[in-house]
């Protein structure tokens, strides 16, 4: 009888409890789907899982993930949607979604959180509402540059880039980075998807580059790999977060042994708290095993957990979360969050000079079908100098 | 001197790949002048069915290639029974615009699959490495690439020469009406013509799964590089579609090789045969081998 009393207050207290949307626009289908699928799923399931934890400070929130298939115009759709709604804050998704839709963000005080760490995000102008969940492309690819070269200074260095802003971004700041670390950047290579880059490999070849450092997704950089092996090529290769990671291993086989990847999210295989909360909610939703295994899970239940986390916070301090006053109290959340969700290798720190949320990440390596850690985690020390001067 | 040769061999490699997939987009053309925009979302069954066999059922590589042929087949031939066939004699753009909604409604359908997003990638069936020649080097699955692209061809050619049917579906692509007053179920022909590009479809989509890995995007996108190869080839020539998309593969590889240390960040491989096309079709607007038609008024 007593159950059943408690059942009913449950329910009942569920039923009347507040209700708080939340919006992830990206692509589930279209371009880079590859990635955004798992990362819808990952927003979606740690909102349930949030609720049904009780981590939402009594609030119940709605997720919503849409398909806006990499489209800008979608996301903006979506965007005023949750707007006009009065969601306290979005969850974005595409490098080029979000530079767009910066000035409209500003406009309206919007807390954004995308799944592109593009620096441009949270660089002036217009960059007050969003904040990374982890460090930026430039970070991660500096912080492979230092690696790189600690292992072999002067190294000769090749950059094969996305042919967009995603791919773009780490450019400018990689190119004064490898001047201050003594290596060279031989060249810079845009790389779309192909079916053979034997051309672009025996040119890094006669230019005598050691190391190809990618921006890119796992796809072209995994064709790239298997090239360089059946051309014999005494060649390394190191990828940024979306070039490398489970999909990469998955795509290239054998060929991937000895990648260097880097990234702040662990990985579902090793023994930490973020990665026990990976299996665990793959299991109670019943999601398949590549979704467990692919590190684009976990970067959405970070972003979803970032957002709920601030908008329980300014709900435990008395404020409204939804509309224009929602919205504002999410955003002074934001600005003073501290938490560690335990899914990347540091805790979530904003304030209002940083917006990175996980300052640190990890060199892994491809060993044995498996992305290990090679380092411990550690903060590029190049990166502010060369992007902010200081 | 070998560089040049790598280029070149690199080109014809993937040249043949753009060839086997612009031939099932030439196949409809010749013999119905649908231009088909869902070719790329055939590539893609194509490759997801032998994933699919090999992979959950445990199936032979190569038996699992055979049923993916069939199996996209009867899907092109279905999808031209149910979508295209009543649109025989409307305006030719109600037929583009329905295969446009075509290449939506297959994707939708392969996203509610388990492939819609992700990437795969087939089971090791060829062994490491490559074959090495004069300093150039072809890895396997190119080779297999090559190999299968000419075994279509040769298979189509006889076809198209030697079989009833093959000479049924010249005598459509010629002449319609004088085709069906010889008795020719034009009907008949028009959906033969898809299935046979399901075929090949699911053999270019089988040849990128191996070489690259198996992507709905990335299949999608091959199904739309075969334009330039059959617009430089001539919509409606077999051996255009060929030479086209040999020619393609080859202008971007030296592109790449060549080009790309002139200009920054590279990448001109992507519009390097997009020129060269566009002052081919100032001279040759119907494409180096397309039919010329005259009309008289």
């Amino acid at each position: 009888m007593r159950r059943l009393g408690v059942l009913i207050l449950l329910a009942l207290s569920f039923g009347f409890a507040q209700k708080v949307h939340l919006m992830w626009s990206g692509a589930i289908t279209g371009p880079t789907s590859d990635a955004g699928k798992y990362y819808a799923q990952g927003v979606e399931d740690y909102c349930k899982y949030a609720n049904e934890e009780g981590l939402t400070g009594g609030l119940t929130i709605v997720c919503e993930t849409r398909d806006d298939q990499y489209n800008n115009a979608n996301t903006q759709r979506n965007f005023e949607e949750a707007l006009e709604r009065g969601d306290p804050a979005f969850l974005g998704y595409s490098t080029g979604g979000t530079l767009q839709l910066k000035p409209l963000i500003q406009e309206v005080g919007m807390t954004y959180i995308p799944a592109s760490y593009h620096i441009g995000n949270i660089d002036p102008p217009n960059n007050d509402y969003v904040f990374l969940p982890i460090v930026s492309y430039s970070e991660q690819v500096i912080a492979l540059l230092e690696y790189i070269a600690k292992e072999k200074p002067g190294a000769k260095v090749a950059l094969a880039v996305h042919p967009s802003p995603f791919g773009r971004a780490p450019v400018p700041d990689a190119k004064k980075a490898a001047k201050e670390l003594g290596i060279e950047i031989v060249e810079v290579q845009e790389m779309a998807k192909g079916l053979d880059y034997t051309a672009t490999l025996k040119r890094f070849a006669n230019k005598g580059v050691e190391y190809i450092v990618y921006q890119n997704v796992a796809g072209p950089v995994a064709t790239m790999i298997k090239d360089a092996k059946r051309l014999g090529l005494n060649i390394k290769h190191a990828a940024a977060h979306y070039a490398g990671g489970p999909d990469l291993l998955r795509l290239a086989g054998d060929a991937a042994e000895g990648v260097i990847w880097v990234t702040s999210y662990y990985m579902p295989y090793e023994d930490a708290p973020g990665a026990e909360l990976v299996k665990k909610l793959g299991k109670r939703y019943n999601r398949p095993a590549d979704t467990l295994e692919s590190v684009h899970y976990p970067s959405g239940m970070l972003a979803a957990a970032i957002a709920i986390e601030a908008i329980k916070r300014a709900h435990a301090a008395g404020k409204p979360v939804t509309g224009d006053a929602g919205r504002a109290a999410v955003y002074a959340e934001m600005l003073k969050l501290g938490f560690d969700p335990g899914l990347a290798v540091g805790p979530v720190t904003y304030t209002k000079d940083d917006h990175v949320g996980v300052d640190h990440m990890r060199v892994l390596e491809a060993k044995g079908g498996k992305f290990v850690p090679i380092t411990e985690p550690f903060q590029s020390k190049l990166f502010r100098k060369v992007h902010y001067g200081k | 001197m070998s560089y040049l040769l790598q280029l070149l061999v690199s080109g014809l490699v993937v040249g043949s790949i753009y060839a086997l997939a612009a031939l099932g987009f030439v196949l409809i053309y010749k013999a119905s002048r649908v231009i088909n925009f869902a070719h790329g979302q055939f590539i893609a069954i194509g490759a997801f069915t032998v994933y699919a066999l090999v992979v959950y059922l445990k199936l032979n590589v190569w038996l699992a290639f055979g049923l993916a042929l069939l199996f996209t087949a009867l899907v092109a031939f279905l999808v031209e029974k149910l979508f295209l066939k009543p649109l025989v004699g409307q305006p030719i753009i109600s037929v583009i615009m329905v295969t446009i909604g075509l290449a939506s409604l297959l994707d939708g359908l392969i996203h509610l699959t388990p492939f819609g997003g992700g990437n795969f990638s087939l089971p090791r069936f060829l062994p490491e490495g490559g074959v090495s020649f004069l300093g150039v080097s072809v890895s396997y699955p190119q080779l297999l690439a090559v190999l299968l692209t000419a075994l279509f061809l040769a298979g189509f050619g006889w076809f198209f020469q030697r079989s009833t049917l093959g000479a049924a579906m010249r005598a459509v692509a010629d002449d319609q009406m004088a085709a069906m007053s010889l008795g020719v179920s034009v009907e008949h022909v028009f959906a033969l013509a898809w299935a046979a590009a399901g075929i090949t479809a699911a053999a270019a989509g089988f040849i990128v799964g191996t070489v690259s890995g198996i992507n709905l995007e990335s299949l999608v996108a091959i199904g739309l590089k075969v334009f330039p190869a059959v617009i430089l080839g001539g919509l409606d020539s077999i051996p255009g579609a060929v030479i086209g998309g040999i020619v393609i593969g080859i202008l971007e590889n030296l592109a790449t090789g060549y080009l790309d240390p002139l200009v920054p960040g590279g990448g001109t491989a992507e519009v390097f045969p997009f020129v060269v096309l566009l002052l081919v079709l100032w001279f040759k607007p119907h494409g180096l081998f397309g039919t010329e038609e005259i009309e008289r008024v």
